[in-house]
């Protein structure tokens, strides 16, 4: 038991190092630094609301940015192992497949840590350039994403082990990314429904996780802050995306 | 501990554990979640904003696409309706009428879609409190629309019941209708502090007091617009303010 720690470390260690090694990080790194960089155009297009707009219109960049990365992180970290033939190698030695799966996601999630805390840093130091101080429940609106992309990071992995090519698994990923910000919308709709369609709308809400629940990013305040049963149904929809992959990974003959 | 490569407990057991999992999720989710934006029947989408506020709800950059409609709605408001007017206002003779847009015109104009855009833009972020002042402010004492002010206030307040703000300007438009320049000053006065104070207001408590006799609070508004805010044109007003004070003070 005390030597599980360390493999899953070792495979999310080694994961999130190809991950950060991989020339796309390079080239998504770049487009973030530019893009954060082309947004103070749009602040001086704001004028007295620059700030505002310097700080949203950052963290938003910073959150697709890493999405889209780790999105792909995830849509072909196992197909490329599968494919190359690494997987074998792996499990040829004490590694079980939970650890394994485990450790993967950990590292793609360690990677949209890292994207989003150096992709802060240089926001920030652009903020402080223009002369504006941190806006308020800035760590709450990246804790936020980094709950978001964590949430989604499993949802992805889970997608890549039936889906037939990484390009279905980025799009179905981006579906339910999306769905998963129209939940309150769905809730009205349910709300306002009947018969069949109001049971159909309700499965539909219990079932896509509610990304809006970590949206700090768009409130205002003291309700920026993430609810502890927020993260709680986060830790539930990892491992619901954790234990769907894993009976999938199962399934399969390596 | 499963040996080398092993397969974990597979079968129904995972799979329904799986399904346990995304329930308990979606059920602390739905009862522990209240949408604090309005309800989708609420956002009444201006020309060309459908895709925009698609975008807005399905990536939660509802922010970003409400400081998206603040642009638009600023420059909306920038483009003048009236040509060729402010280029004569340093003219010897220049009288202030009806027809130049600086001094009490300052910001007049019929801009029929201000209000929809004004309000579209609480839809999407109503917390945006600073856009809600900058756009009752305009319609009431630039553009004399105040029931739509009122319009405008009475939503922002439906989602911000809280917002002291809001109150004020409702409180100052009311004394505006009763042509009471000192009580709309006095309401305004305390909102100059805020940091999201939007700039028209400002200017608005600095005209007047201006109008009232109180020169000297005017000039510390001025200066406090020439100070602080990042838009080139009131800078300029309150300079030139600032400078026909000091000249007024002098005599």
């Amino acid at each position: 038991m005390k030597n599980l720690l360390p493999l899953t470390w070792a495979v999310a260690a080694n994961s999130f190092g190809e991950s950060v090694r991989h020339r796309f990080f390079t080239l998504f790194s770049v487009f973030a630094f530019t893009a954060i960089y082309a947004s103070v155009l749009a602040g001086v297009m704001a004028v007295d609301e620059e700030a505002r707009v310097l700080a949203d219109l950052g963290l938003a960049l910073m959150e697709l940015t890493a999405l889209a990365y780790v999105l792909f992180q995830a849509s072909s970290s196992l197909l490329k192992e599968a494919e190359t033939k690494t997987i074998y190698l792996v499990f040829s030695r004490p590694v079980p497949r939970w650890i394994y799966l485990a450790g993967k996601m950990g590292g793609v999630m360690l990677t949209a840590a890292f994207m989003l805390a150096v992709m802060s840093c240089m926001h920030v130091a652009l903020l402080y350039f223009r002369g504006f101080s941190l806006p308020a429940a800035y760590g709450w609106a990246l804790a936020g994403s980094f709950c978001k992309l964590a949430v989604i990071t499993a949802f992805a992995f889970f997608v890549s082990l039936f889906s037939t090519s990484s390009v279905s698994t980025l799009v179905i990923s981006g579906i339910l990314w999306t769905l998963g910000h129209f939940v309150s919308e769905t809730r009205f709709m349910a709300e306002h429904a009947y018969g069949a369609k109001a049971v159909l709308l309700k499965a539909v809400i219990w079932l896509i996780p509610n990304l809006q629940l970590f949206n700090a990013r768009d409130a205002a305040g003291a309700a920026a802050a993430i609810a502890p049963s927020a993260f709680l149904s986060g830790a539930a929809w990892i491992l619901a995306a954790y234990l769907a992959s894993l009976w999938l990974l199962a399934r399969k003959e390596f | 501990m499963p040996g080398a490569g092993s397969r974990a407990p597979h079968g129904l057991g995972l799979l329904l554990a799986a399904l346990l999992a995304l329930g308990a999720g979606g059920g602390a989710a739905y009862y522990g979640y209240n949408s604090p934006f309005p309800p989708p029947q609420e956002i009444r989408v201006p020309p060309q904003g459908a895709a925009g506020d698609m975008f807005a709800l399905a990536f939660g950059a509802r922010r970003l696409f409400a400081d998206m409609w603040f642009v638009r709605l600023m420059q909306y408001y920038g483009t003048e309706e009236f040509a060729g007017d402010d280029e004569h206002e340093n003219e010897p003779g220049h009288k202030h009428d009806a027809h130049c847009r600086h001094g009490a015109n300052f910001g007049t104009g019929k801009y029929p879609g201000f209000l929809p855009m004004a309000r579209h833009i609480l839809e999407i972020d109503p917390g945006f409190v600073s856009a809600g002042l900058y756009g009752a402010g305009s319609l009431a004492f630039n553009m004399g629309r105040t029931a739509e002010a009122e319009e405008l206030l009475a939503y922002g307040l439906r989602y911000s019941p809280k917002e002291w703000k809001y109150l004020k300007v409702l409180a100052a438009i009311g004394y505006s209708k009763a042509e009471d320049p000192a009580a709309v000053a006095g309401q305004i006065q305390p909102l100059l502090k805020e940091p999201d104070c939007p700039v028209m207001l400002k200017q608005l408590a600095a005209f007047l007091n201006k109008k009232i006799g109180n020169y000297a609070a005017a000039a510390v508004i001025y200066a406090d617009i020439a100070a602080t805010s990042r838009d080139e044109a009131y800078v300029l007003n309150a300079r030139r303010e600032l400078a026909r004070l000091a000249r007024r003070t002098v005599r």
